[in-house]
């Protein structure tokens, strides 16, 4: 029990220290690769927003908004008819978006890098975010597909023989019950977005377009010299978001399903 | 309101068996009809279809004089209750049982008006603010009925409406629904497998088995005059007595065998059955249909029985005797005094006797 307990704690502190060290070293004009205690400022995260971490940080809020929007609302809608329609060729349909969610990035990039030079589409962040979308698609399409699997068809019908339509249905019914589903996937997409590195760095040359990830980057190998103290700054303020939206979606997470009463098992 | 016509309607799903197969069936116009009978009997796939959940492969389906093969559910202007109840778990009570008229845009003083008035009659007004999940079987019973009755439809499918529910509240319910039909007296198409309700809501019984019509008929019809052996064994409780018999042919009639008895058949059965090729057939008597014989009596219907089993249901008692080798069950009065073991004799109501031709199962008689 005592070295089960021991490990748990060794792990937990091999998460926890550089943890430790980065808010250390934000806080610390002086910041160097070890920890040194409290002497505290903010200017170093004053030197991070010098560094245009604002800008980068706003980009990265744009490209992950429009991508998560664009991929779930596309998967959402790929997912409900997958899960209730005949669709021909279904079963092989999903492996194959099963196999490309697994595809890396870095496959695809060349191509597509290609097909944006053709249509004048590079430089642009919101081309740029439809490509993120699309990263993300397939894996959300299979989460969602589950997620709708497990609302009662009877629930359809019940509303398709009251007079609603099928996007009634979707939006009055499906929707509403898939939200914790809904969700996961749009988290997933955001994250994704949101750390997004290669794709943005590729197909949009445009310093003022670049995310944090790029950003920070940048920052990084700038003068020749690593500046610990508004590295570990900038790094805050660019995590600082997602942990925030973790926190506030998990609320409705920990809600699951609301499936109960709606029909008897 | 309408009447349903289904013409040669069959159901393929894959392969060779159909799970309907050339259903004819005539519903008039306010109706109440049960379609009865075992799982799997095809039942549920012609309420489907019906509702527009299944198309038929072959056949035609009227609503209303109108071919519904095709209209999509939200066309037919139908109501169904769903056996699980299908209500929508994420919205009030209120707006579970607005959400139709909401779709068909009616004025929105008049749904709210609407609502409270069936919520009352449902003696469902205190729930309307709940949500399905804080309610009790048989409030959401009443809240899919309640759905259903706003539509104001043409015809009401019901599927197993009843079957979630215990026994108590099922009987309540069986009254209620009839109370409600009798008030709005709307085409109905209920699919039960429990036969209690099809004989005491039905006007008219749709008996089917293995995707076929069996019977339709009033239920009393059903009950004494059933057309084949699964008509006969599928209503009635306890089940009907079914006997082997011998049929052979005399100069004026015929002669039946069965158990110690013998029995002349004379008149227009007799001159029927003697054209016929059968020699073995099954007797069918239900179990009300045989009692004690009186003391001295020893006619030409009696039989000598062991009894097997006493059960007394208060009213009345069911006794399982044995017959040579056979079987049988009778319902006496109550208060017999029998006991396992004690011999005792039996005498069969012949007029009421059931005779069905062992081959194609169909009654004789």
């Amino acid at each position: 029990m005592i070295s089960v307990n021991l490990l748990l704690a060794i792990i937990g502190a091999a998460f926890l220290l550089p943890l430790i060290w980065l808010v250390d070293a934000a806080l610390n004009p002086h910041a160097s690769a070890a920890l040194t205690g409290p002497a505290w400022s903010l200017s170093n995260f004053r030197a991070a927003l010098a560094a245009g971490a604002g800008g980068a940080i706003k980009n990265s809020l744009y490209l992950a908004m429009v991508s998560t929007i664009v991929a779930t609302s596309v998967s959402t809608i790929a997912a409900f008819a997958l899960s209730r329609h005949r669709v021909p060729f279904k079963a092989s349909l999903l492996l194959v978006i099963l196999f490309l969610a697994g595809l890396p990035v870095t496959l695809l990039l060349i191509p597509i890098f290609e097909i944006y030079v053709h249509l004048g589409w590079l430089n642009s962040p919101f081309y740029t975010s439809l490509v993120l979308a699309a990263t993300s698609v397939p894996f959300a399409i299979w989460l969602l597909k589950n997620f709708i699997d497990q609302v009662p068809r009877e629930l359809e019908e019940a509303a398709a023989i009251e007079g609603a339509s099928d996007l009634r249905i979707l939006w009055g019914i499906v929707i509403p019950l898939a939200m914790p589903g809904i969700l996961v996937a749009s988290i997933l997409t955001f994250i994704n977005s949101w750390g997004a590195f290669l794709i943005p760095l590729v197909l949009d040359a445009n310093p003022k377009d670049q995310p944090g990830a790029v950003g920070i980057f940048q920052f990084m190998s700038a003068n020749g010299v690593v500046h610990f103290g508004p590295l570990a700054a900038y790094s805050i303020i660019f995590s600082a978001p997602v942990v925030l939206m973790y926190l506030i979606c998990s609320r409705w997470l920990n809600g699951g399903f609301a499936f109960a009463g709606g029909v008897k098992g | 309101m309408a009447n349903v016509v289904l013409e040669g309607v069959s159901k393929y799903f894959n392969g060779e068996t159909p799970a309907v197969y050339d259903l004819d069936l005539e519903v008039e116009d306010g109706e109440f009809i049960v379609v009865v009978g075992p799982s799997g009997c095809g039942k549920t796939t012609t309420l489907r279809m019906l509702a527009g959940f299944e198309t038929p492969t072959k056949g035609t389906l009227r609503i209303g004089g109108k071919v519904m093969n095709r209209i999509p559910p939200k066309d037919r202007n139908l109501a169904m209750v769903f056996q699980n109840y299908a209500l929508f778990p994420h919205m009030t009570i209120e707006k579970n049982l607005a959400f139709g008229m909401k779709i068909r845009r009616n004025p929105r003083s008049s749904i709210k008006k609407e609502v409270e008035e069936i919520a009352g009659m449902l003696g469902i007004s205190q729930l309307l603010g709940r949500k399905p999940g804080e309610l009790s079987g048989g409030e959401r019973q009443r809240v899919a009925l309640g759905r259903a009755l706003l539509r104001q439809p043409q015809v009401f499918l019901l599927d197993e409406p009843l079957s979630n529910l215990d026994a108590a509240l099922r009987a309540q319910m069986r009254v209620e629904l009839k109370r409600i039909h009798s008030q709005y007296p709307v085409t109905t198409i209920y699919v039960t497998h429990d036969q209690v309700e099809a004989m005491t809501m039905a006007d008219r019984v749709a008996l089917m088995n293995g995707g076929r019509l069996q019977q339709i008929a009033k239920p009393e019809t059903l009950y004494e005059q059933p057309t084949n052996i699964f008509a006969a064994s599928f209503v009635g409780t306890p089940k009907i007595n079914l006997l082997p018999g011998k049929l052979r042919r005399e100069s004026d009639g015929v002669q039946l065998n069965f158990l110690s008895l013998t029995k002349r058949l004379n008149g227009s059965l007799g001159e029927k059955l003697s054209q016929l090729p059968v020699t073995e057939v099954t007797v069918g008597f239900r179990p009300e249909d045989i009692r004690l014989a009186p003391q001295g009596v020893d006619g030409l219907h009696v039989v000598s029985a062991t009894v097997e089993l006493v059960e007394p249901l208060g009213s009345e008692t069911n006794v399982v005797v044995r017959v040579m080798d056979q079987v049988i069950t009778c319902k006496l009065p109550a208060r017999t005094g029998l006991s396992t073991g004690d011999a005792i004799r039996l005498e069969f109501d012949i007029p009421q006797m059931k005779l069905f031709d062992n081959e194609s199962t169909n009654r004789l008689n």
